[in-house]
C-alpha cells in the first residue's frame, strides 16, 4: 500500500450558519486536494476565499458539514491525527506571561514530552529559530518576527512530520520574512510536509512545489508551480557585456527564424534584493542574535 | 542556521486520550496565568478586613468579638472566592480564543475536554490557594484575639470560675466545624466556577458570562423558597396563576441550592456541624459541579473556532 | 445532536434527580435544627433593599453585625427604641447566633431596666418600677425565643437563670433554667450548684433542695464552696435536722 497523503482533503464543504438570519455562509465549496509528502504546497487565495476555514478543518478546529480530511491517513476528526501536524496561527500571540523557553516547554507537555528530553529540544528549537538570547525574555516583549519564530519553534516541538502555516511571514520585516523562507527550505530538505497559506505571491513562489488557489471556496487552479506560471511559447534568455551590435543581429537573426523579439531590457532586481543589501541583511529583531551565515544566504 | 535533529524515534510518544500530564501542563499554566495577573492583592483587603473587624468591636464581650470576626473573616472568604471563581473562570476561553492560544493548543494532541478540565483545574487551584492563604491568616488572627481575651481572662477572673472562664473562650474560638465550612465555601465556589464555565462555553462575551453567573447564584440563594412552594404549597391548591407555576418550577429545576453550601453561619455561631452532612453536602456539591462541567464540554466539543 | 438541544434537556433530567436530595438534605438540617430559616418576609421591612438583598444572596450574617454595631451605637444613645428594633433585626437575620439573643437580652434586662428606673423624666416612682419590670419582660422575651431557636445551647438557659434569679427574683423558675443549663453539653460546673442554690429558696422545696445539695457535698471536694455550705445550714436549721445527721462541714469552711 501506498504511504498516504500528507494531507488529503476530499469533497469539503463547509457552510457557517449566520445567528439570527435565514441565509448561510458558504466558507468552503466541494473541494478535494492532496498533499504529497516532502512538498511545501501553497494555498493561495484572496482574503475570505476559504484558506483558513480549510486549514481549521484540516486541523479538527473546525468540523465540516460535509467531505472529510486526513493527515497522514487519520481523520481529522480524531485527536491522534495532530500527533503530526504542527501549526502556527496568523498573528499568533503566546501567553504574555511566559518565557521563550517556558512556552515551549508548556506546548511539549501537552504532546507527551518531560525531562531532560524535553529541555533537549526546546534548546535546539529556540538555537534553530535564533531566539537563543531571548530564551528567558517574556513573550509579552517580542516583537512581531520574534513571535513568529517562537510560534515556529512551538510548532515543531514535537518533531512533526507536517507544518501548517497560516501567514508565517505576515507583518514581518523583509529579513526576518527571508530568515523564515530559508527555515521552510530546511525543513522541505529534512523531509516535513508543509502547508503554507499566504497571499504575498512572491514568496510563495519562492518556495513552493506545487500550487492551489481558492477563489470562493472553491479550488480554481491547481498544480505544480511551474506548470502554472511558465510561458511555454516564450524563452529567456540573460546576456552579460553585449554590444549593440550583437542585439541587433540577434534580433535580425529571430526575425529571419521566424521569431518575435518582445521585449529586450535590463533586468532588475527584486526590491527585496535591493533592501536587504543596503540594510546588510539584518533586521533589528536578529540583532539579538548575529547569524553569520547571514551574509552567505542573503546574497543575491 | 543549525540544523535540527529528529527527535529519537526509539523513544516513541504514543498518544493517550488521557493524560494526567497534559492535564496538569494546562492547569498549572492557568494557575500561572491567573497569578501574574496579581489576583493576591485581594489577601491584603481580606487581612484589612479581619484585623479591622476584630479591633473595631473590642468594647464588646469576648463572645461577640469572636461572632463578628468569624462572621466577617468567613463572608469575606465566601465573597472573595466567589469573586474569584466567577471572574477568573469567566475570561478564560475568550481570552485564549482571542489571543489563538486555544488554536495553538488543540492543533496538538489535546482533546478538548482535557482543555476544559485542565482550565477549570487551574481556576480550583487558584481557589484552594487562595482559601488557603485566607485560612492561614484568619486562623492568625483568631489565636492571636484569643491569646490576648485569655490575658484579659486570667487577670481579671476569680480562680473558682477561671475554668469556666476559659473554657467558654475555647468554645467560641477554634471549633472543628469552622474547617469543614471553609471546606463547603471551597465547595460553593467549584460550582460557581463551573457554571460560569458551562455559560462561558456558549456565551459570546465574558460581560454575559459574568452577569448571567451573578444572577445564577441570587436565584440559587432563592431556589429552597421557590422549590419548598412549587413541591409542597402547590399541590395543596392554592390559586396561584400557571405562569407563576412555570416560573417557579424553572427556579426548582434548573438552579442549584446554594442555601445548602451556607454551613458558614452554623459554625460562626459555635454549632457542631455533622460530619455525615457535611458529606452528603459535598456529594452533591460534587453532583452539580461534574454536570456543569459535562455540559460545558458538550458546547465546547461542538464549538467552531 | 446539537448541543443547544441537548443541555437544556440534561439539565433538566438533572433538575428532577436533584430535587430529592435537596429536599431531603433540607429536611435533614432543619431536624438537626441547622437550617437557617428563609428571611421572613416581615424582616424585609427592616432592611434596606440592598441589605435585603445581601441577606439573601449569603451574606446576611455580616450584615447582621453590621446592625449589631449600629445598635451598640444606639445604646451608648440611651436611645431604646431603635436598639430593640435594631436587636430584632439581628436576631431575626441571625437566629442561629447564640451571642446576639444573650446580649439582646443582657441590654434589655440589664441596662435599659436599670435606665427606665432612673429615668428623670419621670415623677412618679410606681411608674418607673413599671417601666424597668417591662424592659425584664424584654429580656426574657429574647432569651425564650432564643432558646426556641437553639435548644442545645446552655449560655441561653444559663442567663435565662440569671435573670429570673437577680431580676425578677423568681427562684423557681432560676433553678429549673440552671437546671436546664446543667444538663446541656458543655455546661459550666457551676451550673448544678446555682440551680441547688436557688432551689433552696423556694418555700416548700426545702427537702428536695437539701438532698440536692447534700449530693452535691457528698461528690467531693470540688463542689466544697463558702456558698454550698451555708445554704446547707440554713436548710438544716430550717428543716430541723438532727444534730448528729447533719452534714460534717470541714472547719473553719
Amino acid at each position: 500500500m501506498a504511504d498516504p497523503a500528507a494531507i488529503a482533503i476530499r469533497n469539503l464543504t463547509k457552510i457557517f450558519p449566520v445567528p439570527f438570519r435565514k441565509e448561510k455562509v458558504t466558507a468552503v465549496e466541494d473541494l478535494s486536494l492532496e498533499v504529497q509528502p516532502g512538498q511545501i504546497y501553497g494555498l493561495l487565495g484572496p482574503n475570505g476565499s476559504g484558506k483558513s476555514t480549510t486549514m481549521k478543518v484540516v486541523l479538527g478546529l473546525v468540523s465540516p458539514t460535509s467531505g472529510s480530511t486526513e493527515i497522514f491517513g487519520r481523520s481529522s476528526l480524531h485527536v491522534e491525527s495532530r500527533e503530526a501536524v504542527g501549526f502556527l496561527p496568523e498573528n499568533p500571540y503566546f501567553y504574555k506571561f511566559l518565557t521563550g523557553s517556558e512556552t515551549l516547554h508548556f506546548f511539549g507537555r501537552l504532546c507527551g514530552l518531560s525531562g531532560p528530553r524535553l529541555a533537549a529540544r526546546s534548546r535546539e528549537l529556540l538555537a534553530l529559530v535564533g531566539l537563543e538570547t531571548a530564551a528567558n525574555r517574556r513573550v509579552g516583549s517580542y516583537s512581531k518576527g520574534m513571535l513568529q519564530r517562537i510560534g515556529l519553534a512551538q510548532a515543531l516541538i514535537q518533531d512533526p512530520r507536517l507544518l501548517v502555516l497560516d501567514e508565517p511571514t505576515a507583518g514581518v520585516d523583509p529579513a526576518g520574512s527571508r530568515e523564515i523562507r530559508d527555515l521552510l527550505l530546511q525543513f522541505k530538505q529534512r523531509g516535513i510536509t508543509v502547508l503554507l497559506c499566504s497571499h504575498l505571491l512572491g514568496q510563495v513562489q519562492e518556495v513552493c512545489d506545487r500550487i492551489g488557489i481558492l477563489h470562493q471556496g472553491r479550488l480554481v487552479s491547481e498544480g505544480p508551480l511551474e506548470s502554472l506560471v511558465s510561458v511555454e511559447d516564450q524563452t529567456e534568455c540573460l546576456l552579460r557585456n553585449a554590444s549593440p551590435e550583437l542585439l541587433r543581429s540577434i534580433q535580425a537573426q529571430a526575425a529571419a527564424a521566424g521569431a518575435e523579439v518582445i521585449q529586450i531590457r535590463k533586468p532588475q532586481t527584486t526590491l527585496e534584493r535591493h533592501f536587504l543589501k543596503v540594510t546588510h541583511g539584518v533586521s533589528r529583531d536578529a540583532s539579538t542574535q548575529p547569524s553569520p551565515q547571514h551574509a552567505d544566504v542573503h546574497a543575491p | 542556521m543549525p540544523t535540527s535533529t529528529p527527535l529519537d524515534p526509539s523513544v516513541p510518544v504514543r498518544h493517550r486520550w488521557f493524560s494526567p500530564a497534559r492535564l496538569l501542563a494546562i492547569a498549572s499554566n492557568t494557575l500561572l496565568e491567573l497569578v501574574r495577573q496579581k489576583v493576591f492583592y485581594f489577601l491584603l483587603l481580606f487581612a484589612l478586613l479581619s484585623i479591622g473587624s476584630s479591633l473595631l468591636v473590642v468594647q464588646f464581650t469576648f463572645q461577640q468579638q469572636f461572632q463578628v470576626l468569624k462572621d466577617v473573616s468567613l463572608g469575606a472568604m465566601s465573597i472573595f472566592s466567589w469573586l474569584l471563581a466567577v471572574l477568573a473562570t469567566a475570561q478564560l476561553l475568550p481570552r485564549d480564543l482571542e489571543d489563538r492560544t486555544l488554536y495553538t493548543i488543540l492543533a496538538k494532541p489535546v482533546p478538548r475536554f482535557e482543555y476544559l478540565l485542565g482550565k477549570l483545574g487551574g481556576v480550583l487551584l487558584l481557589l484552594a490557594l487562595s482559601l488557603a492563604l485566607m485560612s492561614a491568616l484568619f486562623a492568625g488572627v483568631l489565636a492571636w484575639r484569643e491569646q490576648t481575651q485569655l490575658a484579659l481572662i486570667q487577670a481579671a477572673t476569680p480562680p473558682e470560675d477561671l475554668e469556666a472562664a476559659v473554657q467558654a473562650l475555647r468554645a467560641s474560638t477554634f471549633t472543628p466545624s469552622l474547617g469543614l465550612a471553609i471546606l463547603t465555601i471551597f465547595l460553593r465556589a467549584a460550582i460557581c466556577a463551573s457554571l460560569t464555565l458551562l455559560i462561558s462555553s456558549f456565551a459570546t462575551s465574558s460581560i454575559f458570562t459574568v452577569i448571567v453567573s451573578v444572577i445564577a447564584y441570587i436565584i440559587g440563594h432563592i431556589q429552597p423558597v421557590a422549590r419548598d412552594y412549587w413541591l409542597h404549597s402547590l399541590p395543596a391548591g392554592q390559586g396561584v396563576s400557571p405562569l407563576v407555576q412555570v416560573f417557579l418550577g424553572f427556579v426548582a429545576l434548573f438552579f442549584p441550592d446554594f442555601q445548602l453550601f451556607n454551613l458558614v453561619d452554623e459554625a460562626a455561631a459555635g454549632n457542631t456541624i455533622p460530619f455525615p452532612l457535611f458529606a452528603q453536602t459535598s456529594a452533591l456539591g460534587l453532583g452539580y459541579a461534574m454536570v456543569y462541567t459535562f455540559l460545558a464540554y458538550l458546547f465546547f466539543s461542538q464549538k467552531e473556532l | 445532536m446539537r448541543a443547544r438541544l441537548l443541555a437544556p434537556v440534561l439539565l433538566l433530567g438533572f433538575g428532577f434527580a436533584k430535587l430529592a436530595p435537596e429536599s431531603l438534605l433540607t429536611r435533614v438540617r432543619q431536624s438537626a435544627n441547622l437550617h437557617t430559616a428563609p428571611v421572613q418576609i416581615s424582616l424585609r421591612q427592616n432592611l434596606s433593599q440592598m441589605g435585603f438583598l445581601a441577606a439573601l444572596s449569603g451574606f446576611r450574617a455580616v450584615v447582621a453585625d453590621l446592625l449589631w454595631i449600629q445598635a451598640h451605637t444606639a445604646w451608648e444613645n440611651t436611645d431604646w427604641g431603635r436598639m430593640k428594633l435594631l436587636l430584632d433585626t439581628v436576631t431575626a437575620l441571625q437566629p442561629r447566633a447564640v451571642v446576639f439573643w444573650d446580649g439582646a437580652a443582657w441590654h434589655m434586662a440589664w441596662n435599659a431596666s436599670v435606665s427606665a428606673l432612673e429615668n428623670p423624666a419621670q415623677p412618679r416612682l410606681a411608674l418607673r418600677v413599671k417601666a424597668q419590670r417591662e424592659f425584664f419582660r424584654l429580656g426574657e422575651d429574647f432569651l425564650l425565643r432564643g432558646i426556641q431557636n437553639n435548644p442545645g445551647r446552655q449560655e441561653l438557659y444559663n442567663r435565662l437563670g440569671m435573670l429570673y434569679r437577680d431580676k425578677f427574683e423568681d427562684h423557681a423558675r432560676a433553678s429549673d433554667a440552671f437546671a436546664a443549663c446543667a444538663a446541656l453539653p458543655n455546661a459550666p460546673s457551676y451550673a448544678r450548684r446555682f440551680a441547688a442554690y436557688e432551689l433552696s429558696r423556694v418555700p416548700g422545696r426545702e427537702a428536695e433542695a437539701y438532698q440536692t445539695l447534700k449530693k452535691l457535698f457528698l461528690e467531693g471536694e470540688k463542689n466544697w464552696l463558702p456558698t454550698l455550705f451555708n445554704r446547707i445550714r440554713f436548710l438544716e436549721e430550717k428543716l430541723n435536722v438532727r444534730p448528729d445527721e447533719r452534714l460534717r462541714i470541714p472547719e473553719g469552711r
